[in-house]
């Protein structure tokens, strides 16, 4: 057989790291310390297996590895940290809606449009100052497939797409807990929900066009992510700071 | 508790300053071993670089910090260039200075920020009041 001992290195894996492998993704909910095995598989993948086809998704290692550190560092020992991460990309059948004709003129010979949701990440995680934290990662892409004939009777056809990031952080404060107004407004990119109550909800959700890198998409993350902890300054919301 | 913990055996026990957390700040507060040689923090085995005992901020600060987000002290050097950066998206000072006066809060003993128990857990294994 062949790739016989990548295949055996790959048995070898924590099961979440194989399935990121061979389904592209995974759904499921662990204590903050079961997530470290995880991680540490995923960060010996490149010296065991070289074949591209049995690389994890790129994502994995640049932003998802990083939020759940980040998560993580967030967390007592016994706070869930749930993950669904659907990393097959855009291409999927049911990822994509149906296609609609739209008006076309000469040199056009049919035009039609679709869109595609790929809600490829969500996470829940249990903080430590008792709050709930609530993410989610949606990429929105318009699709269009243009057919028109040249002069010369050619024709030929075009896709275009154009994506939009969509980003939303959910925040469940702790009951009673203190909620103070940020001295700053977000960016504009940013948009900023708060629904008081006993326990106050802050939603953050921001929206980025185009094609970040990796790196930047986590970076982006991270700052819409930061707006719910704005509203609560350190140290006062809970258990971390009694 | 008194701020001033006390080991198992009655003796005074200085816990580790090294600031915890990403978002939710707090300190690691188990018992330290040493002493951060650039900025004299106490610091536990765990946080202490395996040369020189630094800890995890003064590391990054050298450019000794970890880029590989595998690598489970990334957090903490990232986390210092996160706030500045969010403190310039948000156009928010007193975010980084949040931070900031977190981190500095080794050097002000009572400045009324409280220790948590790290990694210890719920149940205060290893401490008892004086």
């Amino acid at each position: 057989m062949f790739w016989r001992k990548q295949r055996a290195a790959i048995a070898r894996f924590h099961p979440l790291h194989q399935a990121l492998i061979h389904q592209r993704g995974f759904t499921v909910s662990l204590r903050r310390d079961d997530w470290e095995p995880v991680i540490r598989s995923l960060a010996g993948h490149a010296a065991q297996v070289r074949r591209a086809k049995w690389r994890p998704p790129s994502r994995a290692g640049a932003v998802l590895v990083p939020l759940l550190r980040v998560l993580a560092a967030d967390m007592r020992p016994d706070g869930v940290l749930s993950v669904a991460a659907d990393l097959r990309g855009m291409e999927v059948p049911d990822k994509n809606g149906t296609p609609h004709p739209m008006p076309v003129q000469h040199p056009v010979l049919s035009a039609e449009q679709w869109w595609a949701m790929d809600p490829w990440l969500r996470m829940r995680a249990e903080l430590r100052d008792g709050s709930v934290l609530e993410l989610a990662v949606t990429d929105r892409t318009r699709r269009r497939r243009i057919r028109k004939r040249n002069p010369r009777g050619k024709i030929k056809t075009k896709v275009k797409s154009k994506t939009v990031h969509m980003v939303s952080v959910t925040r469940r404060l702790p009951k009673d807990a203190a909620v103070r107004r940020p001295g700053s407004a977000p960016p504009g990119w940013v948009r900023v929900r708060v629904r008081p109550g006993s326990r106050t909800v802050i939603r953050a959700s921001g929206k980025l066009p185009g094609a970040p890198t990796e790196e930047r998409l986590m970076e982006a993350i991270l700052h819409v992510s930061t707006e719910p902890f704005r509203w609560t300054p350190p140290g006062t919301t809970g258990r971390a700071a009694r | 508790m008194d701020a001033a913990r006390h080991d198992g055996q009655g003796g005074a026990m200085t816990p580790c300053d090294v600031t915890t957390g990403f978002f939710v700040l707090g300190r690691c507060g188990r018992p330290a071993v040493t002493g951060c040689p650039q900025c004299g923090r106490p610091v536990c085995g765990e946080h202490a670089a395996p040369q020189g005992g630094h800890c995890p901020e003064c590391l990054a600060a050298l450019g000794h910090g970890s880029r590989d987000p595998h690598d489970p002290s990334w957090v903490a050097g990232y986390r210092r260039r996160h706030y500045e950066r969010t403190s310039e998206t948000y156009n928010d000072t007193t975010w980084y200075s949040s931070f900031d006066a977190y981190d500095r809060g080794a050097f002000e003993p009572g400045s009324g920020y409280t220790y948590d128990e790290g990694d210890f857990g719920s149940d205060g294994t290893g401490f008892v009041d004086s």
